[in-house]
């Protein structure tokens, strides 16, 4: 064997070496154990989702896993769903035959939660989601599906009455993402705005592909007096808009007069990458870093401790997940079936986000999960009460 | 005899078929089966482009668009108008090589990076098209539920149910496995001597009476045919429809795969759509490193294979013969 061909077997014997040895992890999971399915975009435009939602569920597992619940440890297998259908059916897939998990959390895409929807159903694990608005996620319901976040009729009202009522906003401009969830919580606040009185100027959609969005703060720049202007973006596009916006001088970050309102899509640390063309900017999280609870400061605390960083909404719905089957594991629960039943008979399980009960459909209904925030000159943020 | 057997097609499609038949008895359970199928489409998508890619010679980035409309068409014909599955598979194959028709009648003036731009604006469209156009194809919002094909019952036989991932399996590896055939019978009839010769010098054939225009057209409909197909299976496997998985970035993943596997063979193809769809997975293993690792590998392929695998094969094996060869001479002396 000459030293070229050696060096050749060596090296492919690393490479398949490596890839097997990600997957022994499954092997070594002890038998008092909950496994936990994470099904989040690790790659593509919303990989930032998976990238946060990782960081809160490592902190959960760390601190439940000191101890264990009720006898049992917690274990994760991450697979990247790439917020697509099909990826997301391969990554599913994959966890469900391979890992064999009690429960999956995720995906952040409403589109790539739709299309495991039925898997799960079959499969018969639940799924515990925390970042899709799409309103068929949990209308008219399934079973293995359940949803802390509130959906974008939840949403949209919220933010739509908010508008209308508290900011006295009259006239609104629609910026959205030609996406499931993108369409549909534009409708929902369109038509929230417009029972109270408003008036929604124009309603503005592009596709994922778009990145030159002057042509688009142009347009919005003529529209005459405009008082808020709800976007639903992930945070690349955002970003631009947001930038734009204010180049054309439309809303409070560029001199003008227009609030950009804006949902939990947007990661933290927005603010600080669109500088001061952000100032002004009321956005939903699903966390508050200023609520005073003892649950919220003590996440924090050991958040910081863990990562040297403050946390994002992303961070705290992936540990509020994690949180919430464990305290089902807490009630008795031990397996997929028991888990669901746990989930179902929730009442006022207190997260870091805020409060988790399930309705007939599965959908949690508790509103104070929302938070609004508004940016300052400083680029911190204001809670809006 | 055996060197006989081994350079004989049809020995490698009969062992193509036993290895279909087996795989799914292999890879038992359902995730690597869903990889099965996907690998299934990709080959139809993959021989779809090579056959105008490598054959005629035509850059043609357009074919995530055949692929969207071949979904698209058959699940409005079945969910919108009732129609049965077989039917609206043929509509989808139909609308697909007809639109491919369509642009070729347009694009088969233009060469090289113009075709490429032609059709990549083809691509562009079609899915703005799919985005927008709500009322029709619901847009952003998506078709759900969309059903597997219809359980196939032949009279003395169990009833073989599609929403078994390995009949599914059968089903679209078969078919891959037809159209395997009939463009393998394509490509060495004189049609594909023609596409051959328009590849290698358009001038030149069409000195020889070889009416160019014609033969490019008609390659493209055959392979945007394919390509809608590929689409029609897509989404009775996936049951969810959305214009994002027909993205402009899936053109690309299926040239890379014909790139990979070797332009110009049918083969090649075949190897690189099963290697392009079975890596990622693989990697999967490696977690954050997964893409990094698939990115390099691709590019060293791409780098020290310029002719794809099938072409680092033939080097390999011609070298081995040669080898050899050499050896049997000092023996002899």
């Amino acid at each position: 064997m000459t030293k070229r061909t050696f060096r050749t077997l060596l090296m492919s014997a690393g490479l398949v070496g490596g890839i097997f040895a990600g997957s022994a992890t499954a092997v070594l999971a002890a038998d008092k154990t909950i496994k936990i399915g994470a099904l989040f975009p690790m790659s593509g435009p919303g990989s930032y989702f998976g990238a946060q939602d990782k960081q809160g569920v490592e902190l959960a597992l760390e601190q439940l896993n000191k101890a264990g619940v009720n006898g049992f440890k917690f274990e994760v297998k991450y697979e990247d769903s790439a917020c697509g259908p099909l990826p997301a059916t391969q990554a599913v897939k994959r966890l469900l035959d391979q890992f064999k998990p009690d429960v999956v959390i995720g995906e952040e895409c409403s589109d790539a939660t739709l299309a495991v929807m039925p898997i799960m159903e079959q499969a018969k694990v639940p799924l515990l989601n925390a970042g899709s608005s799409a309103i068929k996620i949990t209308d008219p319901g399934n079973p293995w599906t359940f949803r802390i976040m509130p959906n974008e009729v939840m949403q949209g009202v919220d933010i739509a009455t908010k508008a209308y009522k508290q900011l006295n906003a009259r006239t609104a401009v629609l910026l959205h993402e030609n996406t499931n969830a993108g369409i549909g919580n534009a409708n929902v606040f369109a038509e929230t705005f417009t029972k109270l009185g408003g008036k929604i100027l124009a309603d503005i959609g592009f596709g994922r592909d778009v990145n030159d969005f002057t042509s688009i703060a142009t347009r919005v720049a003529s529209l005459g007096k405009i008082d808020v202007i709800p976007t639903y973006t992930l945070e690349g596009q955002g970003l631009k808009i947001t930038q734009a916006l204010a180049q054309a001088g439309v809303v409070k970050g560029g001199g003008g007069q227009a609030i950009q309102l804006g949902t939990i899509w947007l990661p933290f640390g927005f603010e600080q990458k669109a500088g001061k063309a952000a100032v002004g900017y009321i956005r939903i999280v699903q966390f508050d870093p200023t609520d005073q609870r003892d649950v919220v400061r003590k996440f924090i605390e050991a958040f910081k401790a863990k990562y040297n960083q403050d946390p994002t909404h992303l961070n705290a719905h992936a540990y509020d997940q994690v949180m919430l089957i464990a305290d089902v594991v807490r009630r008795g629960a031990k397996d997929a079936q028991s888990i669901r039943v746990g989930l179902a008979a929730t009442k006022n399980f207190s997260g870091v986000t805020g409060s988790v009960e399930f309705d007939k459909t599965n959908q949690n209904t508790k509103m104070d999960t929302i938070h609004y925030m508004e940016t300052q000159p400083d680029l911190s943020w204001k809670a809006v009460k | 005899m055996v060197s006989a057997i081994l350079s004989s097609r049809r020995f490698w499609l009969i062992m193509a078929a036993i290895v279909i038949g087996l795989l799914p008895m292999i890879f038992s359970d359902s995730y690597w089966r869903t990889n099965l199928i996907v690998c299934a489409i990709n080959v139809l998508l993959a021989v779809g482009l090579d056959f105008v890619l490598g054959y005629a010679g035509q850059l043609n980035l357009g074919q995530s668009a055949f692929y969207g409309i071949g979904a698209y068409v058959s699940t409005l014909m079945i969910m919108k108008l009732g129609m049965p599955f077989w039917l609206a598979f043929a509509c989808g194959v139909l609308v697909a090589g007809l639109a491919g028709m369509l642009l070729s009648i347009f694009a088969v003036r233009l060469r090289g990076h113009y075709l490429a731009i032609a059709s990549l604006g083809f691509a562009v469209i079609t899915y703005q098209i799919l985005l927008n156009w709500i009322s029709l194809t619901q847009g952003p919002l998506g078709i759900y539920a969309i059903p597997p094909p219809p359980p196939l019952r032949i009279p003395g036989l169990p009833v073989i149910e599609f929403n078994n991932l390995a009949n599914l399996f059968y089903l679209t590896a078969g078919f891959a496995l037809l159209t395997y055939i009939l463009l393998d019978q394509l490509v060495r009839s004189p049609i594909g001597e023609t596409l051959t010769a328009i590849r290698e010098d358009e001038i030149s054939a069409a000195s020889l009476g070889i009416n160019c225009q014609k033969w490019k057209v008609l390659a493209f409909a055959i392979s945007s045919a394919v390509a809608g197909a590929g689409g029609c299976f897509y989404a009775g496997f996936v049951g969810t429809l959305v214009p994002d998985a027909f993205f402009i970035t899936e053109s690309f993943t299926i040239l890379a795969m014909v790139i990979v596997g070797g332009m110009g063979t049918l083969i090649g193809p075949v190897l690189g759509a099963i290697l392009l769809t079975v890596l990622p997975e693989l990697l999967r293993g490696i977690g954050d490193l997964r893409l990094i690792v698939y990115g390099v590998l691709v590019t060293l392929v791409v780098l020290f294979m310029p002719g794809g695998i099938v072409q680092a094969g033939q080097r390999i094996a011609a070298r081995l013969r040669q080898r050899a060869g050499a050896g049997d001479t000092v023996s002899r002396t």
